[in-house]
């Protein structure tokens, strides 16, 4: 609660700097609405939640020099993430709103547009033919209409020390089979083989129903099942649970206990033997550990099953009610470009991909690999709660968690998880 | 003030997800609530929340205000590092007891040295054990405050009643029950008061410690209205929860303050 008391404060003191920058009379105004000021021609707002300290420098940076271009000028307000979530809705409905915000493509963003609450960017899609089918389809409202604009990717894998394999003499497995082998080589090294991290953050939990249900089911069926197009208590559902069931005790007991900062430290550490996790744990990992870290994809279950992967996408979208359409779109069309990408993955902490074919991604092996992955793959996911939304989410965290202490009660949980997601469909 | 209240009401007759106009529903919530089996676990807890956690810092904190009462050398800071837990902010508070309760820390340790080392488990992960770790933090705040209000009580006894008693042959065990209890009647209603009140607001603890998990296991009525507000945005029905949660803390405290009239009268 003390952290929300901070926001606020540097959020009020952020308006005070807004109001008295623009010397416009009358923007006094501005105060009324909450995250920015009633933006007059030739300002745009732009509300972000990439709050920690690289992610919020590289966005200053990258504001500042759209600013030098002429042109509008951006203002950047940055809200601590967790705010920013539970806040959008409110943001997005006021009635005078912040004009950008950074958010996520898919599913949670076209819940928005299904509100009619988002700007139409089509036109600045005129201006990015390059970008992949697969970026399109992402941005794309369910109404038909543009509504996003993507600027970089990451990657899921099942991360290990290089050295630690070596050590163990396992190499990375490309099959279950094969993984399950590993799983029973590490163990008998006396390490648990699978490092999670679900204290605090029981969400990373869902990276192994998603990766396990597009190996067994493909990704179709995924993205259907999240929408609400399909039920939980379905077979074909359970026949995930059958197979995460095999790998169980090769989980780390202790992962229970805490947040996957904490796992990611045991696994730099030797303490477990891989990680499937998504590259913002290098965030929180010491950089000279990150050259001796390697992954690989997630094991092929089901080879007549068409690859998909796990490659959440982060972007921009607009408020409808956006004072100067023109401005907006033409601030977006500027993110989209290659040079505007190119300078938010240098000053950030590097992991993350530029979705502009033509920009470029850092230069070290484990990037290249991880984006070679992803280009290689026949369709790509987002994630749990970015496939179908934030208000899903808490109702998989019970029951995956559930699932990993009590396996056998897998009938009831998924029983359970059907009625709850049933209840967040409805609502 | 009474505006947002009438509001809550308001909203708990109603399916709001926080975009869309409010759309009435008129009891259905409180129907849903019914059938919730996570209502349910929740609505156990703080039951099991207010009879733990309220009696036991109330005995605790009681016991405490006997042994400490007279003046002695050093019970000053006796006094003081029991009321110490109550200055630290609960969020803190959580913090530090996390520590201790994580894998191999302290009270891992302290369980392995006395040869109960098959007791060890996930505390905060584990679902039979969740509910009951985050109480013994919460107690530890709890006491000294509690301890506190029993001491400025007993202050306030006249010790002619005890010298009374004495010269009629009570013994300490009848001094206490007889003399002291009775005379802290108008201490009582207030440490009630303050024990449903704080154990029905009990959020940020048990938010920052197991925010209810793991899967609803060490779940409040009070996290659970956080979580299906700001988490799953059906803030309807969490309206409707407050309302039984308002409901609850009325009906406790207004039973007892009747009583408490009755009885004077």
């Amino acid at each position: 609660m003390t952290g929300l008391a901070a926001d606020r404060r540097t959020f009020l003191k952020g308006l005070g700097v807004l109001g008295a920058a623009t010397l416009v009379p009358g923007c006094a105004t501005s105060t009324k609405s909450p995250g920015s000021g009633s933006a007059p021609t030739g300002q745009v707002s732009l509300q972000s939640n990439l709050s920690s300290e690289q992610a919020k420098a590289a966005m200053e940076k990258l504001v500042a020099t759209y600013n030098k271009t002429g042109g509008s000028q951006v203002k950047l307000n940055t809200v601590a993430a967790e705010i920013f979530r539970t806040q959008l809705p409110t943001y997005l409905t006021s009635s005078n709103p912040p004009d950008v915000y950074t958010w996520y493509a898919g599913s949670v963003a076209d819940s928005y547009a299904k509100k009619d609450l988002l700007l139409d960017v089509s036109s600045v899609w005129d201006s990015m033919g390059n970008y992949s089918k697969a970026m399109q389809t992402l941005s794309t409202s369910s109404a038909g209409q543009k509504i996003f604009v993507p600027t970089s990717y990451y990657w899921w894998g099942m991360f290990y020390r290089k050295s630690n394999f070596a050590k163990w003499g396992v190499t990375p497995p490309k099959t279950w089979a094969e993984f399950v082998a590993v799983c029973k080589t590490i163990q008998s090294k006396g390490i648990p083989p699978i490092g999670i991290g679900l204290g605090d953050t029981p969400w990373v939990a869902s990276a192994w129903f998603d990766y396990l249900n597009i190996r067994i089911n493909g990704a179709p069926f995924h993205r259907q099942l999240l929408a609400g197009q399909g039920d939980f208590t379905d077979p074909k559902v359970k026949a995930v649970f059958t197979k995460w069931r095999e790998v169980l005790p090769y989980f780390d007991p202790k992962g229970k206990s805490f947040p996957f900062q904490e796992a990611t430290s045991a696994l730099l550490a030797g303490k477990t033997g891989m990680f499937l996790i998504g590259t913002f744990f290098a965030d929180s990992a010491p950089k000279d550990a990150l050259d001796d870290i390697d992954f690989f994809q997630f094991p092929i279950i089901d080879p007549a099953v068409p690859v998909a992967e796990e490659a959440p996408t982060d972007g921009y979208f607009a408020s409808k009610k956006a004072a100067d359409p023109d401005g907006v779109k033409k601030f977006l069309t500027w993110l989209a470009t290659p040079e505007a990408q190119n300078i938010y993955v240098q000053s950030s902490s590097g992991t993350a991909i530029p979705a502009n074919p033509d920009g470029k991604s850092a230069d070290t092996a484990l990037v290249k690999k991880g984006k070679a992955m992803i280009e290689g793959a026949a369709e790509l996911t987002q994630f749990f709660n970015r496939d179908s939304s934030d208000a899903l989410q808490p109702t998989a965290d019970a029951a995956l968690t559930k699932f990993l202490d009590k396996p056998d009660q897998i009938d009831q949980i998924l029983k359970t998880w059907q009625t709850a997601a049933q209840k967040v469909f409805k609502a | 003030m009474f505006w947002p209240a009438l509001q809550g009401f308001w909203l708990a007759l109603t399916n709001w997800d926080g975009l869309s106009a409010p759309r009435f529903v008129g009891f259905g919530n409180f129907g849903d609530m019914v059938s919730d089996p996570i209502f349910r676990t929740a609505l156990k807890n703080t039951a099991i929340w207010l009879v733990l956690f309220g009696g036991l810092s109330v005995i605790g904190g009681f016991g405490m205000a006997l042994l400490l009462q007279r003046e002695r050398r050093g019970v000053g800071i006796y006094r003081a590092a029991l009321f110490t837990p109550v200055v630290f902010s609960l969020v803190v508070t959580a913090l530090i007891w996390r520590v201790f309760y994580q894998p191999d820390g302290l009270v891992d340790t302290v369980f392995r040295s006395v040869g109960l080392g098959n007791f060890v488990r996930p505390w905060l992960a584990d679902p039979d054990t969740a509910l009951y770790a985050v109480i013994v933090p919460a107690l530890w705040r709890q006491i000294g405050y509690v301890m506190v209000l029993y001491l400025a009580g007993l202050k306030a006894v006249d010790p002619a009643l005890y010298e009374a008693a004495k010269v009629d042959g009570a013994s300490a065990w009848q001094r206490t029950r007889y003399v002291t209890i009775p005379q802290l009647k108008g201490v009582n209603s207030v440490v009630l008061s303050v024990i449903v009140i704080d154990s029905l607001r009990s959020f940020d603890i048990v938010w920052s410690m197991t925010r209810g998990g793991p899967y609803h296991s060490s779940e409040l009525l009070s996290t659970y209205m956080y979580s299906t507000a700001f988490q799953s945005t059906q803030l309807g029905y969490a309206s409707a929860i407050a309302v039984v949660i308002f409901v609850l803390a009325l009906a406790v405290i207004l039973g007892y303050l009747i009583r408490a009239f009755r009885e004077e009268s």
